[in-house]
């Protein structure tokens, strides 16, 4: 299988270096490639058609529906697990007004979604999926048709909606996708609906978007919104969805003719991976506090002792880069290129960037990822990142960081195929001297990560019988139980101004 | 490293930290008292297939002619699934007895060790997978 995406990656090789050579103002021919890069929507639809008419829903769905809409109409939508920034599912999820990116490497095509974290991984080159479990993205597996990406999914849960009008359906849909790049040079995705469950006939629908330079994708906490009293998805700004500004990217590939990708170092890190070891604990950070770090700890430990859930940045959903360096749980899956190796994480649910031989920005705004760049020392890759904002944890003991932490986590292959990390961190505001941990990735067979959507199911006595570290990580939506035979309900209190 | 030899390292950490953690590392389970083990008997009210953890909410009859809903903590879907559960396992309505340990605060709350259907199928819970084991001066890593 490898073997064959090597092929594959030689073949566009050559498709871009031909591609290339052309004289610019002829237009050039459609290569799978042109659908990577950033995409922003052309509308963020509130309802989806089937080619502008409702879609066929048998009877007992059209109820679900119409009970949708009549609660939207009260002022509840909490049909739709995105209000409490749980998983938004498909193709719910592309019909927010937010860019994504498509990134590709190896025998995977990423989805990374401008909205809280989320990321779909297409299997370019694997058998058809036999999902254990169903998660809100599927298993999506991937073909090209020429230029066309074909996209079939299975493996949905019913929990989400397909659209913010509550468009219900089953766990048994069956989503093909059809990606193409128009004439115009805008997206389009071609959705075939398939859920005999759920509507009298397969229908379709089609959702377009368009390149804008300024659209970014950055790192999104959507339990910070609610927590400051703003809706989990953001309308879109008069004349369309804005693109979330944030800093430059990666400088885009322009290939030339010289540095072509068969000419690219081979991808090293690319592929699925999983942590060799189960950290949850970091004692070799509490032999490093100093008096601040220290107080603070004793604090956290004081109030787990007395019985209390203690809720970090983890728990409460908003995890910074260091948790992956120092917990990180499930599938792990990295896509390279020369300029970025991106690291996609299933627990804690995250999307790291790291830019390689590139340097921090001067001005750079603190964030729960940070800043991370990377260069191969040999077979060494090293990333040092900084630009942290402090809300991050290093274990489960609720060891603080501050906005001084700095980290170099340093990846050596090992004899067996894995990779041993040896993480150093720095933060002088809590600790008298670096805490050096030892990690490891292994590869893992699995085709697709699962999903850990850690804002699912909020309830209210996990979090009536929390202590917080902050008081920032107090959750706003909960799950509370129903009276006598009335089943549980979200139920969120934005903060009062 | 298999999953069995990864839970046997988590409850070894159970033990071996006074900050007990749950299997699915989202919280820390405190709240719940494992030195003690309470059987419940009654009718699944509503089943929450969820992350960061799942749990069963149980009718059990009480003294009072209302039954008393007990919410019980049952791990988290991917380690359920590792652990034989299916999404369907338990329905509402099923009868089922679950051993559980209760929560520290008295109020009707458990982590799930081992439920029992009707038909004397078992499931196991991850506080079951924890169950006390010799202490050991090793820590978990």
């Amino acid at each position: 299988m490898r073997r064959s995406g090597l092929l594959l990656l030689a073949v566009f090789a050559l498709q871009l270096s031909a591609c290339g050579s052309k004289s610019s103002d002829a237009p050039a021919a459609r290569t799978p490639d042109d659908l990577l890069g950033i995409w922003v929507p052309d509308a963020a639809p509130r309802e989806l058609t089937a080619d502008g008419a409702p879609p066929p829903l048998n009877e007992d769905a059209a109820a679900v529906h119409a009970k949708h809409k009549q609660r939207y109409a009260a002022g509840d939508a909490g049909y739709d697990p995105t209000t409490w920034c749980a998983g938004p599912g498909l193709p719910r999820i592309l019909t927010m007004p937010y860019p994504f990116e498509i990134r590709r490497s190896g025998e995977h095509l990423a989805f990374i979604h401008g909205w809280y974290r989320w990321f779909r991984a297409v299997d370019l080159d694997g058998p058809e999926p036999q999902p254990q479990i169903p998660t809100t993205l599927g298993f999506p597996v991937g073909r090209f048709e020429g230029d066309t990406l074909v996209i079939r999914t299975v493996g949905l849960t019913d929990t989400t909606v397909l659209d913010a009008s509550g468009l219900p359906h089953s766990d048994q849909l069956i989503l093909t996708e059809r990606l193409r790049v128009l004439p115009d040079g805008r997206l389009e995705d071609r959705m075939t609906f398939e859920d005999p469950d759920t509507f009298t006939r397969t229908w379709e629908t089609v959702l377009t978007f368009h390149r804008d330079p300024a659209a970014r994708v950055t790192d999104d906490v959507c339990p910070d919104r609610l927590a400051k009293g703003e809706p989990a998805e953001r309308l879109p700004a008069k004349g369309g969805p804005d693109a979330t500004a944030g800093p430059a990217p990666a400088k885009a590939a322009t290939l030339s003719a010289s540095t072509a990708p068969a000419m690219a170092p081979a991808p090293r890190l690319t592929g699925m991976w999983e942590a060799k070891t189960f950290g949850i604990f970091v004692p070799e950070a509490e032999a490093k506090f100093n008096t601040a770090g220290k107080e603070l700890f004793d604090r956290n430990a004081a109030a787990m002792k007395s019985g209390h859930i203690m809720q970090t940045a983890w728990t409460s959903c908003r995890p910074g880069a260091v948790s992956t360096m120092t917990m990180s749980r499930e599938a792990i899956l990295a896509l390279e290129t020369p300029e970025e190796i991106t690291i996609l994480y299933e627990m804690p649910r995250m999307v790291r960037r790291i830019r390689m031989g590139a340097g921090h920005p001067k001005d750079l705004a603190p964030s729960y990822v940070g800043d991370s760049i990377g260069r191969w020392e040999g077979d060494t890759l090293v990333v040092d990142s900084i630009g942290f904002n402090g809300y991050a944890e290093l274990g489960a003991g609720g060891q603080p960081t501050s906005p001084q932490l700095h980290t170099v986590e340093r990846f050596t292959p090992a004899a067996d195929g894995s990779y041993d990390i040896e993480v150093t961190i720095t933060d002088p505001q809590y600790y008298s001297e670096p805490v050096k941990l030892k990690r490891g990735w292994k590869k893992k067979a699995a085709r697709h990560p699962l999903e850990y959507d850690c804002m699912e199911n909020p309830r209210e006595e996990d979090y009536k019988s929390s202590y917080y570290v902050r008081e920032q990580y107090r959750p706003v939506c909960m799950r509370v139980a129903g009276k006598g035979m009335e089943l549980s309900k979200m139920v969120c209190e934005l903060p009062k101004e | 490293m298999s999953r069995g030899i990864l839970y046997r390292r988590c409850a070894i950490a159970l033990v071996a930290s006074a900050m007990v953690v749950s299997a699915a590392a989202h919280h820390s389970t405190a709240e719940f008292d494992y030195t003690k083990q309470q059987t419940l008997k009654g009718t699944v009210k509503e089943v929450q297939w969820t992350n960061p953890h799942s749990y069963i909410q149980l009718l059990v009859p009480g003294k009072g002619k209302q039954p008393v809903e007990w919410a019980v903590e049952i791990g988290s879907p991917s380690i359920n699934i590792a652990m034989g559960w299916k999404k369907n396992s338990v329905k509402a309505g099923d009868m089922v007895t679950m051993l559980i340990s209760p929560a520290r605060n008295g109020s009707p709350l458990g982590t799930l060790r081992t439920l029992t259907f009707a038909d004397g199928r078992e499931l196991k819970g991850i506080a079951g997978r924890a169950r006390p084991v010799p202490p050991s001066p090793a820590k978990g890593k």
